[in-house]
């Protein structure tokens, strides 16, 4: 083997894809050639090294909270448009007359008397709904009727972890800044969740639009969140961030002792 | 993939759990941001979604998946530059931990990352193919519309290159 060969030789070593007259054939010239040997060595090193650079994990579960919605969209997408409509409609019916059955019940039965089974069904069939306008609203194309779905979302009663989720999605991913503020609103009562907060702190690290650095600076303090010290500490010394943003952010880390 | 390609909607979310991994660690290594690479991992399923009519199958799902993997990180970085957002987890430069956890080996893996970043976009990415992704070269050549051989050769330079980066890198920090 000549030393031209190596290259090729050594990067099948490095993956492990040498056969075993290979491996012995590149060991024999390695032993017997200087340059080449401390390149095997060298770069056998560079590669171990690469191999012991820890990544953070994604957050597979948002992630997939949000694959799962682009794939309803294009399932109602490849359905006729009047259905979709009539199924909203069917929606938004299947509420009011649900609204309308428990109130006329809670009304007959009166408020003092214990909740029967049917009362409890109906408000949970109705406080499911609910959830369902909200995840739906928050899919939409259009920014106004996402942001209608924020707000829904804040007025549930002990709302379920896949809007706790699309919240967070929302606040993530969301093009529109207004959707996001609104979304970092309605995460507030759920801060002490480790994912609302990490995923505040990430979103902290990498926007850029200032409303939104000032709401999440807020955030932070409020919740009292010292993970976030090392993005608040990058936006104050950051000469690009508006002198505003990098002013709060200061402001937040006397706040939170850091 | 057939089954979603087909029509089956259904069968993307398994497909997902199976390889989102693999596509956020090649984003997540050649980005260096990990908002952004989760970011790119949505796009790149809902490029799967979008395209599916388009998956032939002669070559196998991975690459046509990490093609589609390179060609959102292309869009996404055509105007900007990659840095690495985790550097202080790197670093262990947390609060929290004190001064004595930051260790020798978190900064040269964090220096070492910093060197990856520094490459050229696609030395970067096929020392990343190489070495995280479990593809054999055979299939990164496929990939990349190259052939083997010469996958092999540009692997040896970009980590010959890399090696050169981080030792100048080393040998920076020491100075300073």
């Amino acid at each position: 083997m000549r030393c031209e060969e190596i290259s090729r030789r050594l990067a099948d070593d490095l993956n492990g894809t040498l056969d075993d007259v290979e491996r012995a054939e590149l060991r024999r010239h390695i032993a017997g050639c200087a340059a080449c040997r401390a390149e095997s060595d060298g770069l056998g090193d560079l590669w171990r090294a690469l191999g012991e650079i820890p990544m953070p994990p994604p957050d597979s579960r948002a992630l997939r909270a949000r694959l799962d919605a682009s794939v309803r969209r294009e399932q109602q997408v490849s359905r006729p448009r009047h259905e979709s409509r009539f199924n909203q409609w069917l929606l938004a019916a299947g509420i009011a007359a649900l609204a309308l059955t428990a109130g006329l019940f809670l009304g007959r039965v009166g408020a003092p008397a214990p909740a029967s089974t049917d009362v409890v069904a109906l408000r949970e069939e109705l406080r499911d709904l609910r959830h369902m306008v909200a995840l739906s609203l928050m899919q939409q194309q259009s920014a106004s009727e996402r942001l209608r779905g924020v707000g829904w979302s804040s007025r549930l009663e002990g709302p379920s972890d896949e809007v706790v989720t699309a919240l967070i999605d929302t606040l993530r991913h969301d093009q529109n800044v207004n959707v996001r503020l609104a979304s970092i609103d309605a995460l507030k009562r759920f801060a002490e969740r480790e994912d609302v907060r990490r995923a505040a702190v990430d979103v902290l690290q990498t926007q850029r639009a200032p409303l939104l650095q000032m709401a999440l600076i807020d955030f932070v303090v409020e919740t009292q969140d010292r993970d976030a010290a090392a993005a608040l500490r990058r936006i104050s010394a950051d000469t690009l961030s508006d002198q505003t943003v990098r002013t709060r952010a200061a402001w937040g880390l006397e706040h939170l002792g850091v | 993939m057939h089954a979603v390609r087909e029509g089956d909607l259904s069968q993307l979310g398994p497909l997902f759990d199976r390889h989102h991994r693999a596509v956020y660690d090649f984003l997540v290594r050649t980005t260096g941001q990990r908002a952004v690479a989760e970011d790119l991992v949505q796009d790149v399923f809902e490029r799967v979604l979008k395209y599916r009519a388009t998956y032939r199958g002669e070559s196998g799902f991975l690459p046509w998946l990490f093609r589609i993997a390179s060609n959102a990180r292309a869009s996404h970085y055509r105007k900007l530059e990659p840095t690495l957002s985790w550097s202080d987890e790197l670093d262990g430069e947390d609060e929290s931990a004190g001064p004595e956890r930051v260790t020798e080996d978190a900064s040269e893996a964090a220096r070492l990352q910093r060197a990856l970043l520094s490459l050229r976009p696609d030395k970067r990415e096929l020392i990343v193919l190489a070495r995280y992704s479990e593809l054999k070269y055979e299939v990164i050549a496929e990939l990349l519309g190259v052939d083997v051989g010469t996958i092999k050769v540009r692997v040896h330079r970009a980590l010959k290159e890399l090696r050169d980066k981080f030792h100048a890198m080393e040998a920076n920090s020491h100075a300073v």
